[in-house]
């Protein structure tokens, strides 16, 4: 089996009593307990301004247990990416941020989709996964 | 006034897969200036496959600035009492948008509009008891 781990700490000093989170997880397929997450999508992609571009090229298999991660390297912290799925805006990640999702891809239209804004972003990102529909030549 | 988020994933999915470390600090859009406002930490126990507000944008004592730098943690906890079922999950969702399910264990860091009508929905696959941790930080309006 393979083995894909994800782990979070989480700090902010906003209330009187800081608060420290932290947590770990072991990403298995959908609806299994011992049968972990095995493929994987990983690459560095450069967006120009202007137009909507799909994340991921692939088509993961929907409504599995598929984990993204995103960020963006833009070291100019105007610069940002939103963030939609199937039309509705999720956010925005601005130089430095990053994210992690359960991406659900629940049909051909829940693609991840990002918009570059102020200038190209330089974005990695991560996908975890079960399974895609691969394009035959 | 700093919030602060670290990841670390490591995988033997693919053998050349290095692993992922960053670190973030929570911003105000645009900015290098620490985000200043936060829900506070909060649970919410579920036993029913009905969907719910996690968060209700429109209901936040302090409106939230839209289409900035918000981020929401979530993280499903299990039953409460020490009990994580790897098998069952919480969908969790924007407006009306699935956006994945957390299963027992789980966790997401995700950003936000923090639009009125773009609530963080949860909506449990089963009626087992499930308790979802969250926090929201965000930029007041």
């Amino acid at each position: 089996m393979a083995t894909t781990t994800a782990a979070v700490t989480l700090t902010s000093d906003l209330l009187s009593d800081a608060m420290s989170v932290t947590a770990s997880t072991t990403c298995m397929k959908a609806g299994t307990t011992a049968d972990g997450l095995d493929q994987l999508e990983y690459a560095v992609v450069e967006i120009a301004t202007g137009d909507e571009y799909d994340l991921i090229c692939s088509t993961p298999t929907a409504s599995k247990a598929s984990k993204l991660y995103v960020k963006n390297h833009s070291i100019d912290e105007t610069y940002f990416v939103a963030i939609t799925q199937n039309a509705q805006a999720i956010g925005r990640l601005y130089g430095g941020d990053w994210m992690f999702i359960p991406a659900d891809f629940h049909d051909a239209a829940g693609d991840i989709a990002i918009t570059s804004n102020g200038g190209t972003n330089k974005i990695e990102y991560a996908l975890f996964h079960e399974g895609t529909a691969l394009t035959a030549t | 006034m700093a919030t602060t988020c670290t990841i670390n994933i490591s995988s033997d999915a693919a053998p050349g897969f290095g692993g992922i470390s960053e670190s973030m600090t929570l911003t105000q859009a645009g900015t290098v200036v620490d985000i200043d406002n936060t829900t506070g930490f909060q649970r919410r126990k579920l036993s029913a496959t009905a969907a719910v507000d996690l968060i209700t944008m429109a209901s936040e004592l302090i409106e939230p600035k839209d289409s900035v730098a918000s981020k929401v943690y979530i993280r499903n906890i299990g039953d409460g009492k020490g009990n994580i079922d790897k098998s069952v999950g919480v969908t969790i969702g924007v407006k009306a948008e699935p956006i994945g399910k957390l299963y027992g264990g789980d966790w997401m860091m995700m950003p936000l509009t923090c639009v009125d009508t773009d609530d963080v929905t949860a909506t449990p696959a089963t009626d087992d008891t499930v308790v979802l941790e969250f926090v929201m930080f965000y930029e007041e309006a």
